[in-house]
């Protein structure tokens, strides 16, 4: 086979291994998770088709590795019926990762594998500069990671002081790891620091007096991130956004910034240098209208 | 009667709610418990009495230690 054929075959998730002849299959997981049905499916093919094996990949895929080339197109017509698709690789929208988000984790604060779905119909290999990786993690305990990812996402919680019941006793100031709230200068306020504040909500959940409250329960978008040889960790961008639609349509103009500005083989952390997080914080922010 | 004093600034998590529950137990409903602990407890036990139904009544402070005065569920 020419090397663009092996090209074409990486892109739709077959990847050369090593030894001559065998391919790794890579599969089409959403937020790292499988249907009892599909795991039977996966097991069934890796024994059918492999050696039995199956590798988990650091971002929530599954593989099945040892597959011959000349049954590459049997492997992928077994696993459809059970709706385990085969993944990608190449220059496209990768798997999108997630965590277990608010309807498991008592720390939840997002909906992470809905937004996961949500960002993985609309552009999970779909073709960008350089390989893009999505991930959202439910809080800010960032289970996920969102830092390495090309984007990622957190929920966040933006806390709102209200003045009536507080009695100024310090507890949120204690508790903020941040540092990010501070007592004006005639004592009679309390401000916070948006640019310090982490949105983990923990002066919330310890106010006494029930003066600091959730303004905002959302999301917050990270650019830029990867690992790789040099890696470099993702910076916030806009705005607390308040809705998945929000965040999708912020993410789709992040992506169409990266197809216009990113070079072939640039990741987007790197296009990022060259032009400043401003210009992409500007492209989308216009191009959504979103603050 | 003054209100009874539990100090908790010797304890780490979980211990720190643990003794908050049990010294809560002496208490009458309605009644009050005064808790001395480090700042990096607070989060947890003030948390722990709120989904307990109990209130943080008052906050006072002393270098780097905070004495809650906790008035029991009732």
């Amino acid at each position: 086979m020419s090397e663009a054929g092996f090209k074409e075959l990486k892109k739709g998730g077959m990847m050369r291994q090593a030894e001559a002849g065998l391919f790794s299959v890579r599969l089409h997981v959403v937020g790292g998770r499988l249907a009892t049905p599909q795991l039977r499916a996966i097991r069934e093919a890796a024994d059918r088709f492999g050696r039995g094996e199956i590798h988990l990949t650091t971002r929530q895929g599954v593989e099945i590795p040892h597959v011959p080339q000349d049954a590459l197109a049997a492997v992928k017509e077994f696993l459809a019926p059970s709706g385990v698709g085969v993944g990608v690789c190449g220059p496209t929208v990768r798997t999108v990762t997630a965590c277990q988000g608010c309807r498991v984790c008592p720390s939840g604060v997002i909906d992470s594998p809905e937004l996961a779905g949500a960002v993985d119909r609309e552009l999970y290999g779909k073709p960008v500069p350089h390989k893009f990786k999505v991930g959202v993690s439910g809080c800010v305990n960032n289970c996920m990671k969102a830092e390495e990812n090309d984007v990622g996402i957190k929920g966040w919680i933006e806390p709102r002081w209200e003045t009536p019941a507080c009695t100024f006793c310090g507890v949120c100031q204690a508790v903020c790891q941040t540092k990010a709230i501070a007592t004006s200068g005639d004592g009679r306020a309390l401000l916070i620091d948006p640019a310090l504040c982490i949105g983990c909500g923990d002066c919330i959940t310890s106010c006494p007096t029930g003066s600091m409250r959730e303004e905002i329960r959302g999301y917050r978008i990270f650019a830029g991130g990867k690992f790789g040889r040099t890696p470099s960790l993702g910076k916030r961008i806009l705005g607390i956004l308040r809705t998945k639609e929000e965040t999708m349509a912020a993410i789709l103009a992040v992506l169409d910034f990266f197809r216009e500005h990113g070079k072939p083989r640039e990741r987007f952390g790197d296009t990022l240098r060259r032009t400043g997080f401003p210009a992409l914080e500007t492209f989308v922010k216009e191009r959504t209208g979103l603050p | 009667m003054t209100t009874p004093l539990l100090d908790i600034t010797g304890d780490v998590c979980p211990m720190t709610f643990v003794k908050v529950k049990l010294g809560l137990h002496e208490i009458i409903p309605s009644g009050k418990l005064n808790v001395r602990l480090k700042e990096e407890a607070l989060k947890n036990v003030i948390s722990a009495l709120k989904a307990g139904g109990h209130r943080v009544t008052n906050v006072a402070r002393e270098e780097g230690i905070f004495v809650l005065e906790i008035t029991k569920d009732g």
